[in-house]
């Protein structure tokens, strides 16, 4: 019985010996020499065709960092606490995703429009909500310390010519998903400048919704109001992002449009 | 000579060691299967779709905030960068890296051992081979047989070689036949990217090609075996050094300990790439990971290996030839 176990195991070993080196070899062949040709598998892993998921609504979330829920302190955000409140009223599965990236510009969100994968997801998208602008106006808060009137207009025009290029990607790519973008508040409106402050981000809205209302079924949801009274209430410890509270009200105010937006689907 | 090897191999057979690391293998195999099976449910569950590319999208962008935020180390931007790179280029060729499946979980269960599992398992084997017949007493009755002393040790070298081979395939064989309970036995074609190169913090792609997931099993099962091998030898020096096998394993251990530890903390201090416990990880290099130090490749790290492996043999057969048994 040893003296077969004893030839076995040397047979196998030694089997295994030059399998292994074949293996090593093959990695030389293939890491050192160069010149691959790199050809498009053609076998794709699994069909890539969009289909939307029947019975579920899938929410697509694209934008910054309120968006992403930064400020708050269970990192939902808006959007994880719209999902919550789309749960409990609907009998519907609700999916969220959510590729919001902080510091994202207007730019950068048409940039990443352009990704394959981006697009996909925007096509089985049956809701579209995005916050963007934020961080073109802003810049981290240097723009409302200057104030100077020139700069902040030839950053708006650049930001509604980008604006214009997204809505007008996400309506080719999708007809149907209704969009709304949540609009901008004013994280300054209780600092001695929030005249001026509130003017700016009001035309800055104002100018966005123009915009959104030259596409079909694009919604322009404002936040301006719920930021107004009390701000210090709703903000983040960094004076900038909204908190728990404040991403509350968001969710709130975007739940109640979309299930506006079912019923009279059914009806 | 064929003679002397099949004693060396009865002798490692009759410690049942080899028993005993197949044991310690079928038994992690299960906890590892488990914990992926888990790991894929509740990502499902979470994102509430089965779609790898919608899974994938997610993770880039979780990466991408990440490098957004100001209080993130050099080297961890810089591995988070190539990694976001990599996931996209998977991404845009529409490629599933990680598609479950047996032959996935056997990749990356050697991927992930490499660097410290297998060398552990391997010197648990090797680590007495020489210094238990010098703690015994039975090296007299071997070195006064009428053959040289090269010739008795090349013949543990050859036992140790084989038991390595052994040891290394039955982490395949095992690793394959248990999550394949789980996963599914298929996946063998699966293509899979290869040939990143890193340069600075920037991918590059240029010699970038597609390999069936079996050819890149072999290959990294090759390195494996190579990287099994090295350890192999060099604990067999230590072997031969020392007549306690207590100390060789502790020695070894340290070293591959240390190993591990230092890998996350060296990348400012350039020379340390010399050692052999921080090229462990060839693997990387196949799949295209950032190297811990600047300048590693997988020539340079094999090139390493192969200069610690050789110096390795050529003390223990010069200080076993040349010593005094008393």
């Amino acid at each position: 019985m040893r003296k077969y176990t004893l030839t076995i195991v040397s047979a196998v070993s030694i089997a295994a010996t030059l399998l292994w080196l074949f293996g090593l070899g093959w990695t030389f062949q293939d890491q050192f020499s160069s010149n691959k040709k790199f050809e498009q598998p053609k076998e794709k892993t699994e069909s890539a065709i969009s289909k939307k998921q029947d019975g579920t609504l899938t929410i697509f979330a694209m934008g910054d960092s309120l968006t992403r829920g930064t400020g708050d302190a269970d990192g939902k955000g808006y959007t994880g606490y719209l999902l919550e409140r789309l749960k409990e009223k609907s009998e519907q599965e609700v999916n969220l995703i959510n590729t919001a990236v902080k510091g994202e510009t207007s730019r950068g969100l048409f940039k990443q429009l352009q990704q394959s994968e981006i697009q996909r997801q925007a096509k089985q998208a049956d809701v579209i909500v995005m916050t963007i602008g934020g961080n073109d106006l802003f810049q981290q808060g240097t723009t409302l310390e200057s104030l100077d009137m020139n700069a902040i207009n030839s950053k708006k025009q650049i930001y509604l010519s980008n604006v214009k290029k997204i809505y007008s990607q996400l309506r080719d790519l999708n007809k149907e998903a209704v969009i709304y973008h949540v609009g901008l508040y004013n994280p300054f409106s209780n600092l001695p400048d929030a005249k001026t402050t509130s003017s700016i981000v009001r035309d800055w809205n104002f100018q966005t919704a123009n915009t959104a209302a030259e596409f079909e079924n694009i919604v322009y949801v404002p936040t301006f109001d719920l930021f107004q009274l009390q701000v210090e209430n709703y903000l983040y410890t960094d004076q900038f992002h909204p908190n728990k509270e404040g991403y509350k009200l968001m969710a709130e105010r975007v739940a109640s449009l979309i299930n506006f937006e079912q019923e009279e689907k059914e009806s | 000579m064929i003679n002397l090897v099949r004693n060396e191999m009865l002798k490692l057979l009759r410690k049942k060691r080899l028993f005993v690391i197949i044991l310690i293998i079928a038994f992690l195999v299960p906890l590892f299967t488990y914990a992926q099976f888990k790991e894929i449910q509740d990502q499902r569950k979470k994102m509430g779709t089965q779609d790898w590319r919608t899974v994938l999208q997610q993770e880039i962008t979780d990466t991408q905030n990440r490098l957004s935020s100001s209080r993130i180390q050099d080297e961890w931007r810089k591995y988070l960068k190539i990694r976001l790179s990599q996931q996209q280029y998977y991404l845009e060729n529409d490629i599933d890296p990680r598609a479950p499946g047996a032959p996935t979980f056997m990749r990356v269960f050697v991927e992930n051992s490499i660097d410290l599992l297998l060398p552990l398992l391997v010197m648990v084997i090797v680590a007495d081979l020489v210094s238990s017949e010098a703690s015994g007493g039975t090296i007299k009755l071997l070195l006064t047989r009428p053959v040289k002393r090269w010739r008795i040790l090349l013949s543990k070298y050859l036992a140790m070689l084989l038991s390595v081979s052994f040891i290394v395939l039955s982490v395949a064989v095992l690793s394959y036949a248990i999550s394949g309970l789980v996963f599914g036995y298929g996946g063998w074609n699966m293509p899979l990217l290869t040939g990143f190169a890193v340069s600075g913090d920037e991918l590059l792609t240029d010699n970038v090609h597609i390999v069936p997931q079996w050819q890149y099993i072999l290959m990294e099962f090759g390195l494996v075996w190579y990287v099994c091998l090295i350890v192999g030898t060099l604990t067999f020096m230590l072997s031969v050094l020392l007549r306690s096998t207590a100390a060789v394993m502790g020695i070894m251990l340290a070293s591959l300990i240390a190993g591990a530890i230092l890998i996350n903390m060296v990348s400012s201090w350039e020379s340390a790439k010399y050692f052999f416990m921080v090229n462990l990880n060839l693997t990387n290099y196949i799949s295209g990971m950032a190297t811990p130090i600047e300048g590693m490749s997988l020539g340079f790290s094999m090139s390493v290996l192969a200069v610690w492996g050789i110096a390795g043999f050529i003390i223990a057969f010069v200080t076993f030839s040349k010593r005094d048994i008393y």
